[in-house]
Formats: C-alpha cells, structure tokens, sequence
C-alpha cells in the first residue's frame, strides 16, 4: 500500500533540472503518453492518406469527428471517475435510456424544441448518474460492482420505453448536432466542436483549481484526502453525477446521427468510453489522467475503425486494432511509470 | 514498509471448511439468525432461493403463470446453469488471485474458442475427445496471455482483459467469416449435452436432468473444489489474492500463481465453449459476446455469490448457490410475463440482486467485519 502511493505521490523530474531544487507539482501541460498518441494518430493519418486517398477528404473526417464527440464527451465524465479510483460501466445501458426518452417520448410523441430536448436528455442522464453516484459514495461498495448492476436496471428501463419496436421517422429536430450540414460550423461538426469546448474546460479545471485537484488528491489516496479535509463523498458523487449528465448530452449527438433508434443503442459504448480513456494515459487505479489524452485515445479509435473500413478490410477487424491499441498504449505508459520511479 | 505477519490467521479464516465466525457470547438467537445470514453469504443464498421458489409455485398454483412451475420445469432449466456456473468458478479463480482481478475476456474466448471446436470437431471430423481437450487447451492459451500480461507485465486486469476481449471477440467473428459452423456432427452434439435424461437406480423417483450437468459441471466442480480446498495451489491463490506481499514473503511465486489462475479461467471458458456450441447445435461467432455477453452474468454470479471484489474471499458452494438462485428466478420469471416483458424482467431482477447484494456486502463488512 505504502509503496504505491509514494510512488505515485512522485512528481515526474522535469528533464535537466535537479529534481530537489523546483518541486513540480502539476504534471507538465502536455504528458508522454499524450505526444506519444499525437504521433500514432499523425503517422496513421498520414499512412491512411496514401493508402487511400478518400481517408484525407472531408467527407470522411467529418463522420469521423462526429463519431468521436459522444465518446470523448462521456470520456471527460469517465476520466473524472477514473481519476478518483472508481469506473462506470453503465454509460452504454444510460445511452440507451436517454437517446429512447429523447428520440421517442420528447421529439416523436411530444414534437418539442432542441433547448426543451437536450434539456431533458442531460436532466435525464444526470438522474442516473446521481443513483449511481449516491450508491457509490454513500453504499461504499465497489464501483464497478454497483456499476454493473444499475446497468442491467437501465437496460431493462431503456427496452420498456422501446417497447420492443425500433423508433422511425424521428424528426430533425436535432439536426444541428448531426452530421448533415445543417450540423457542421465552417466544415467541422458541431458536436465536435461542443466537446472541444467542454474538454477545454474540464482540462483547466481539473488542472488549475482546488476542486479539480481534489478528484486526483481521492484517486492518490483516498483516506489522506479526507484527512486533508476534501469532502470525500459528495467528491466522489460529483464525478458520477458529471458523467451521467454528459451521458444525456452525448445521447443527443447519437439521436441526431439519423431518423431511425434500434434497440441496442449504446451498447458496447461503455467499453469504448473506458478504451478511450485508458489508451489516453489515465491510470485505471486512479490518482492521474487527463482529459486531452481521453480525446485523443477516442480519435485514435475511431481513426482506427474508419482506417479499417475504408481499406476494405472487415469491419469487425477493427476490434482487434483496438484490442492492440489499448496494450500497446498502457504497456507504454507501464514502461514509462516504472523508468520514472527508478528515477 | 511493515511485513504484514497477520497473513496466516487470516487464510485459516477463509478456509473451506472453517466454521461460521465465532458467535458473540450471549447474543440471542434473532441476532445470531441475522449474523448469520449478513455473514454467511450461503445461508442468505440459501434462505432467497427458498423464498424464490416458494413464490412462484405458490404463483403457479393460483394460475398466474403461464405453464406449470414445477420441478420438472426446474430441472429442464438446470442446462442454462451449466455455462453460467462454470463461467462463474472461471471469475472465481481470477477474482480470488487479487490485485483488482477480473476477467471481461470470458465471452470473447467462449466465441472463439467455440469457433475452434467447431473447426476440429465439424469441419476437420476430429474425434470428439481430441476435440474438446484442443478447445480447452486453446482457451488455457487464450487466458495465459490475459495472465501474462497482468502477472508479469503488472497490466490491471481489467484493462488487460478488456483489450483481449476486444481481440478475441474479432478473431472469432474474422476466422470463419462470420458464419457460424453448424455440420451434421455439431448438430448431434445437442443429443450428448442439452437433453434430458433420466438418472439409473433413483431416475423414476425424480425429474430428468440435463445430461451436460454431468458431463460438464459436476466434473468441473469437483475440480475446481479440489482444486481451491484441497491443494497447495488452492491455499496460495487465496495466500495472494489476500495479501500478495504478505504472499511473496512467504515465497511463494505471486506471479506464476496469478498467472495461472487466468490460464484456468480461460481453460474453464474453453469447456463452456463445447457446451455451448451443443446447446445452440451450432458454433456460432458471437455466442459468448452476443447481446450483454457472457462476462457480465458471470462476474455478476460470483458477486452475488458472495466472492470479495477485492480478493482472497469466495467459495465454490457461493457460486453454485448462486447460479440456481439465478436459473430458477429467471425461470419464474419467464413464466410470469408474456413476450420480450420475461427477458426484460430478468434484467431488472438481476440488477436489484446485484446492487442489493452489494450494499449488504459493504454493511455486513462494516457491522460484523466481514463476509465468508
């Protein structure tokens, strides 16, 4: 136990500098595993673009961008859950609830406005992340467990609103967040550029303020931070409340994405949120992690699954890049942390 | 950094065969009965599954459900807890060997291990035998790398697996091109698994049992008991998953043993892939990952089942306990909706179970210190 949070605790030594003389206690603005990505994903684009000259086109970065906002909007949230120690596992079932309450209830039977609908969606999905939350910070029991629980409660939820029937003609209501060119801003997707802004935020936040510090001071150890007079608990809340609320906003990008709902919304996606965020550097024991990184693990993917379609290749081949992507990135980062506590 | 000496009581503690925890002296006999079932997952396993039964033959005789609740009824429904329990002894090992053990490949090395047999046994005509113990071994494989990568490497488990999942899930899907292997011998295989037969000697007096609980998960779980109780590898897979420093001092080799425990869940996940691919009459590529998939029930079972998430806690009977709890609720259940309403009620049913069992966990833990 002890070792662990020493090691930890251990700022990285910045370059030439003796390490006694300026104590570092942010991690540098940009980390190695973010430059590592930001130089896989350019050498695969680049490669990409040769192999297939269609892969540099706008037609086919825009879809791409568009696919990579939900994730990386709820890998913010997940990132944030991972950073204090704990994990969610039920984003995909709570997709599923709020994208079928959105796209049925709100836009089919209701007809009502974009504000009303993305309202409601982000209410919604804050309402599930708040069970989950409390269960976790008041029950005291494993995320991951409760997580796993409330997932089979929201995927049950999710199949009686369908009713067992897909939900058609939804109207395009939601269109600015598509990914049509009523949805894109000077060629980039809205819904792209919503999570850049939401990412820039939580980035500074989580970086530069007491209460973003306090997440990381939980995930390091959490026993000393309720002694340093963090508030544990509603900490710990927060973050699960945070990513619920992101579930609903990214559920309106997914219903935005076309006219028809199959029942099996969302599913999966919980795996790919938790991809993302881990191939982006964050440590899944908790204590480290950024959301820049949980961009660039979800564009890494996705690059990944397009690259993959549009070289012919099988679809279902791009599970296996994915697989090998997540072992090679924390292996990396592995190597990394045991070189800088030998250090 | 302090050697932890109080390693040793601790595993007598957890053994197999030790008593409930020592009652206080003069507590009454209603605050033993609730200690007893806070502390002793088995006994509130056992008191549910009671009440779970009790309740829908008291349903089923009033006419609520729509066929008999019978206990014919509940044995033909044992064949779904043959892949289920199984699956469950699987997370049990990789729970039981610590470090935030779990294993999210399971469904993955069903499908493709299932693909495998389906190769040996209904394309390439292997014998039956051969078959079944190339599909083991192949899963062993596929679960040595999960192993590898978390013992060795020092890779979080459910990171590790989570990325073999994703491998092996599109291995099984990309090696036969998505099409699913159903030849005249793999369809007689569901003769020799799923179907019912009638016991010699005391057969007339009870319902007939599905064949693959013979086959399958009574020689599976004699091993696997013998295995954790009875054996030097048992005693340190609980001596790691307890206190792996504590482990490691005592000499024994932490990683081999984590290791392995991985390799044996995988080898488990290879057997329920023959089982499978017998009840379906076909291998099918995305038999274990198809829908919520096979990992989910089978962490969710040995949860329930009273299995520490932490490590170094769990028993072979929680597991079994537990499966039936399961296989008999959602049988009930079945039978008391019409439709798709029965498969989506076993959902709700089985995350109540979870979250419920969870936070009894986390209170019995605080209250009484612990859960056995």
């Amino acid at each position: 136990m002890s070792i662990d949070v020493v090691a930890r605790d251990e700022t990285p030594a910045s370059g030439s500098q003796p390490p006694a003389k300026r104590h570092r206690v942010l991690a540098p603005p940009v980390t190695g595993q973010e430059i590592v990505l930001i130089c896989v994903i350019a050498v695969l684009w680049v490669i990409l673009g040769f192999a297939t000259p269609a892969f540099v086109s706008a037609g086919s970065i825009q879809p791409l961008l568009g696919a990579v906002a939900p994730i990386a909007l709820i890998g913010i949230g997940m990132t944030v859950v991972i950073i204090t120690g704990g994990i969610d596992v039920s984003v995909g079932a709570a997709i599923a609830v709020c994208s079928v309450i959105t796209a049925k209830l709100v836009l089919v039977q209701a007809g009502l406005s974009l504000p009303v609908a993305v309202l409601i969606s982000v209410v919604v999905g804050g309402l599930l992340g708040l069970l989950n939350g409390v269960l976790i910070a008041y029950g005291r029991v494993h995320a991951i467990i409760i997580t796993f629980g409330t997932a089979n409660i929201f995927l049950w939820l999710s199949l009686k609103l369908f009713n067992s029937t897909t939900v058609n003609n939804i109207p395009d209501t939601l269109a600015p967040l598509g990914n049509g060119a009523a949805g894109r801003t000077l060629g980039v997707p809205n819904s792209f550029l919503i999570t850049v802004v939401l990412v820039a935020i939580a980035w500074i936040y989580l970086r530069h303020t007491a209460g973003g510090r306090h997440f990381y001071a939980i995930g390091g150890d959490q026993l000393a931070a309720e002694l340093a007079g963090v508030k544990v608990r509603q900490r710990v809340l927060t973050a699960y409340l945070l990513t619920g609320l992101l579930v609903g906003l990214a559920s309106c990008i997914v219903v935005a994405q076309g006219s028809n709902l199959g029942q099996n919304v969302g599913s999966g996606k919980e795996l790919a949120v938790i991809a993302a965020v881990v191939i982006g550097g964050t440590s899944i024991t908790g204590g480290r992690g950024s959301v820049l990184g949980t961009v660039l693990g979800a564009l890494l993917v996705q690059t990944v699954a397009s690259g993959v379609t549009q070289l012919g290749w099988r679809s279902e081949l791009s599970d296996l890049f994915v697989g090998v992507a997540i072992i090679i990135a924390v292996g990396a980062d592995l190597i990394r942390e045991r070189a800088r506590r030998k250090r | 950094m302090s050697i932890p000496t109080a390693a040793a009581p601790d595993l007598t503690a957890q053994d197999d065969q030790s008593g409930p925890p020592t009652p206080e002296r003069g507590e009454s006999l209603p605050a033993r009965v609730i200690r007893a079932l806070l502390t002793q997952r088995i006994v509130l396993l056992a008191v549910l599954l009671v009440l779970v039964v009790v309740y829908f033959m008291v349903l089923g005789a009033t006419g609520y459900l729509t066929a008999a609740y019978d206990f014919d009824y509940l044995s033909a429904a044992l064949i779904n807890a043959v892949p289920l329990a199984m699956l469950g002894f699987a997370e049990l090992f990789v729970i039981l060997s610590g470090r935030g053990g779990i294993d999210l490949s399971v469904g993955a090395i069903v499908s493709l291990a299932g693909m495998i047999f389906g190769f040996a046994y209904g394309r390439w005509g292997w014998p039956l035998w051969l078959a079944i113990v190339i599909t083991a071994l192949v899963g062993a494989v596929l679960g040595l790398v999960n192993g590898l990568l978390v013992a060795y490497i020092g890779f979080p488990a459910l990171i590790a697996t989570l990325a073999t999942y994703y491998a092996y899930k599109s291995l099984a899907v990309v090696i036969n091109n998505q099409r699913p292997i159903s030849t005249k011998p793999i369809q007689n295989l569901y003769e020799s698994t799923a179907r019912s037969v009638e016991l010699p000697l005391i057969g007339s007096w009870i319902p007939n049992v599905p064949k693959g609980i013979f086959l399958f998960l009574l020689p599976t779980l004699l091993v696997v008991w013998l295995l954790l109780a009875r054996t030097t590898y048992g005693r340190r897979v609980y001596a790691i998953g307890t206190n792996d420093i504590a482990a490691q001092w005592s000499a024994i080799g932490v990683r081999a043993t984590r290791a392995g425990a991985y390799a044996l869940s995988g080898l488990i996940s290879g057997l329920v892939a023959v089982v499978t691919v017998g009840q379906f009459a076909s291998a099918r590529p995305d038999a274990g990952v198809s829908g919520n998939g096979m990992a989910l029930p089978a962490i969710t079972i040995a949860v329930l089942g009273g299995v520490a998430i932490t490590g170094g806690i769990g028993r072979v009977s929680g597991i079994v306990l537990a499966t039936v709890l399961i296989v008999w609720m959602n049988a009930g259940i079945r039978l008391a909706f019409e439709g798709n309403a029965g498969p989506q009620y076993q959902l709700l049913a089985l995350g109540l179970l979870l979250v419920f069992a969870a936070l009894l966990n986390g209170f019995a833990l605080r209250r009484y210190g612990g859960v056995g």
